[in-house]
């Protein structure tokens, strides 16, 4: 009896392996098809940015460029025409500036809120918090008004204010969670030894929270990369608007200049956080994981 | 303390009780002082740039502010009968709804099925990281490659002459009846990346018993799909339904940058129609008003994902 349920058992499992490898095929072809269509967009940007506008005009939209060499041109009317170079700079110096500044604010806030006994925590989370319920729509024009009020309507400082702003709600939710964790008989220890508040958050907390301070100063230097909305309404001049609105605006008023050179000018925005994600896979997962 | 007597007291007052929670009280009034030095930064900054812009915009969507004139004239919900009464908001807001539900059912559904398809396929990692790719690329860039695509003279129209064997050129962003599918089937090339990702996440998790029992009793592969895996399965199903339906409400890089074209940019939706309201028109208090109804619809979905949340979790208890 015991035997037969054991040979039933392993040619059922014969049978099922058989059917996968079968299948396997079917879907490895399936697989296949589905990647073509979604590499179809990323071949077509790469060979019309490698192509003149004559040539983009004058072949198919699938056909291989005959050189190298037009990229160059496309890359310059770029620069020039789009001021992408402005936003290269601009946009880089928000996200350094804003994504470093926030979530060292938000790890000062999250200090305060998980390694000091007080009553009403969770009030001061939530009022922090807050900051991420509302909709973006809710901020723009009374930020615009008041921006245009004080000064900071297209200046530098305003939109790094604004980013830095924006950046603070989630980083303390995350750095909260994850301070709460953290072993805190090192703080009491330090104190033990007459180290003061400060000197525990910058000696012993900020140094065991650098792993996720890093995945998160990503994830915000990429979404102030990619902000497109708060740099229309906030700093829509040639030289303070960031890479994604310039890209825009070029795409926008020179949809007469050709394909080829508003794909250049795309790729020319999306490399560097490109080139971030591949080098830093590890730390965009880990601020993935977090932020799901 | 009345009812104690006169030796407990003094044992009591011994130990000094009362003294003990003194300094207890002491060291937490302190503490919050130190607290609140170290919130300080991010409270001003949130305060300042977040909040009190929400109440400003408010508060300016009931006075007839336009043209930076009559902030100081309060009229009321006027600007709301406004919106209620005009077809560009009904259109801009049935259009919303198409991007909600498209955001929501196509990047799961295809999500779950490439999950699926997936799993345990040869270079099963070479496929996974393609998919989640576009990913990568910025909203806007993003936008002006499909902007291309989509061109009358584009990609899309090429493979489409390729297949029927005559030329065809339809200008997809400047009709009606195809502009919006467009941009959601681009938003959604973008998104299944990240939906399958979550979604693998959860799957990773589904642990493998259950599964083989079902599999052993000779369930069919969807009858264990349905039954043993979706269940397990749906704290990450809510989780990735309100990250969908959020971005399907306040999408705006896409439809503003391939939306640039069509003619009646504004109804796309209402994160559009409200940007076009105030800062093309300078409609100040109407496009506050139409903040203020996005603000509302987002502030219920997350309501109901609290909800459904609080839900997932005990099922799964």
């Amino acid at each position: 009896m015991a035997i037969a349920l054991d040979r039933h058992n392993y040619d059922a499992i014969a049978r099922a392996e058989a059917t996968r490898r079968k299948g396997g095929w079917i879907v490895l072809g399936v697989a296949l098809l589905v990647s073509l269509v979604w590499l179809a967009p990323f071949y077509y940007l790469i060979v019309s940015a490698f192509k003149s506008s004559t040539e983009y005009a004058a072949g198919h939209p699938l056909a291989l460029p005959q050189g190298l060499s037009p990229i160059v041109d496309n890359a310059i009317r770029v620069w020039t025409d789009a001021k992408l170079g402005w936003g290269l700079v601009n946009s880089a110096l928000y996200g350094l500036v804003g994504a470093s500044v926030a979530v060292f604010v938000a790890a000062m806030a999250a200090f305060g809120l998980t390694r000091l006994d007080f009553s009403g925590r969770t009030f001061w989370f939530m009022l922090i918090f807050s900051g991420t319920v509302f909709p973006f729509q809710m901020y723009l024009i009374p930020l615009f008004f008041t921006y245009q009020q004080i000064g900071l309507l297209n200046t530098r400082a305003g939109m790094i204010l604004f980013y830095c702003a924006i950046c603070v709600p989630f980083p303390v939710l995350v750095l909260r969670n994850f301070m709460a964790g953290l072993n805190r008989e090192m703080d009491e220890a330090a104190r033990m030894d007459g180290a003061n508040d400060w000197r525990v958050f910058f000696s012993i907390v900020l140094p065991n929270a650098k792993g996720p301070m890093l995945a998160l100063f990503l994830l915000q230097f990429t979404w102030i990369w990619n902000d497109l909305l708060f740099s229309t309404v906030l700093g829509n001049t040639p030289e303070i608007r960031s890479v994604m609105n310039a890209l825009q605006v070029f795409q926008g008023a020179y949809t007469s200049a050709g394909p080829n050179i508003a794909m250049t000018g795309a790729l020319m925005a999306s490399i560097p956080t490109v080139l971030l994600f591949f080098i830093l896979r590890r730390h965009f997962m880990a601020g993935l994981s977090v932020s799901a | 303390m009345s009812a104690l007597s006169e030796s407990d007291q003094k044992l009591l007052e011994r130990i000094g009780t009362d003294r003990i929670a003194m300094r207890e009280r002491k060291t937490r009034r302190r503490n919050f002082a130190t607290a609140l030095l170290f919130m300080a930064p991010a409270l001003l900054l949130v305060c300042g740039m977040l909040l009190y812009p929400v109440l400003f915009n408010i508060w300016l969507s009931f006075t007839d502010w336009r043209k930076f004139k009559g902030l100081d004239t309060f009229v009321g919900f006027q600007n709301y009968k406004r919106l209620f009464g005009q077809i560009y908001f009904a259109e801009a807001a049935f259009n919303t709804m198409i991007w909600v539900v498209a955001s929501l059912v196509v990047p799961v559904i295809l999500g779950l099925g490439i999950a699926i398809l997936l799993r345990g396929v040869r270079f099963e990692n070479a496929f996974k990281n393609l998919i989640f790719l576009p990913r990568v690329l910025a909203p806007t860039a993003v936008g002006v490659i499909w902007f291309y695509v989509y061109a009358p003279t584009g990609l899309l129209n090429y493979l489409l002459s390729l297949v029927t064997g005559e030329t065809v050129s339809v200008g997809w962003l400047y009709q009606a009846n195809t502009v919006t599918p467009a941009i959601i089937a681009t938003h959604v090339w973008q998104t299944v990346g990240i939906v399958m990702v979550l979604l693998l996440l959860g799957l990773s998790a589904v642990p493998r018993d259950p599964v083989e029992a079902a599999q052993m009793d000779g369930a069919k592969p969807w009858q264990t799909y349905f039954h043993v895996i979706l269940p397990i399965l749906t704290p990450t199903l809510v989780v990735v339904t309100i990250i969908s339906v959020l971005a399907g409400f306040t999408a705006f890089d896409l439809l503003w940058v391939m939306g640039s074209t069509y003619p009646s940019q504004r109804t796309l939706s209402l994160v559009v129609f409200m940007y076009f309201e105030a800062f093309q028109k300078g409609g100040w208090a109407f496009g506050g008003a139409i903040a203020v109804v996005i603000g509302v619809l987002v502030l219920l979905v997350t309501w109901i994902q609290a909800l459904l949340q609080a839900r997932a979790e005990r099922m799964v208890r």
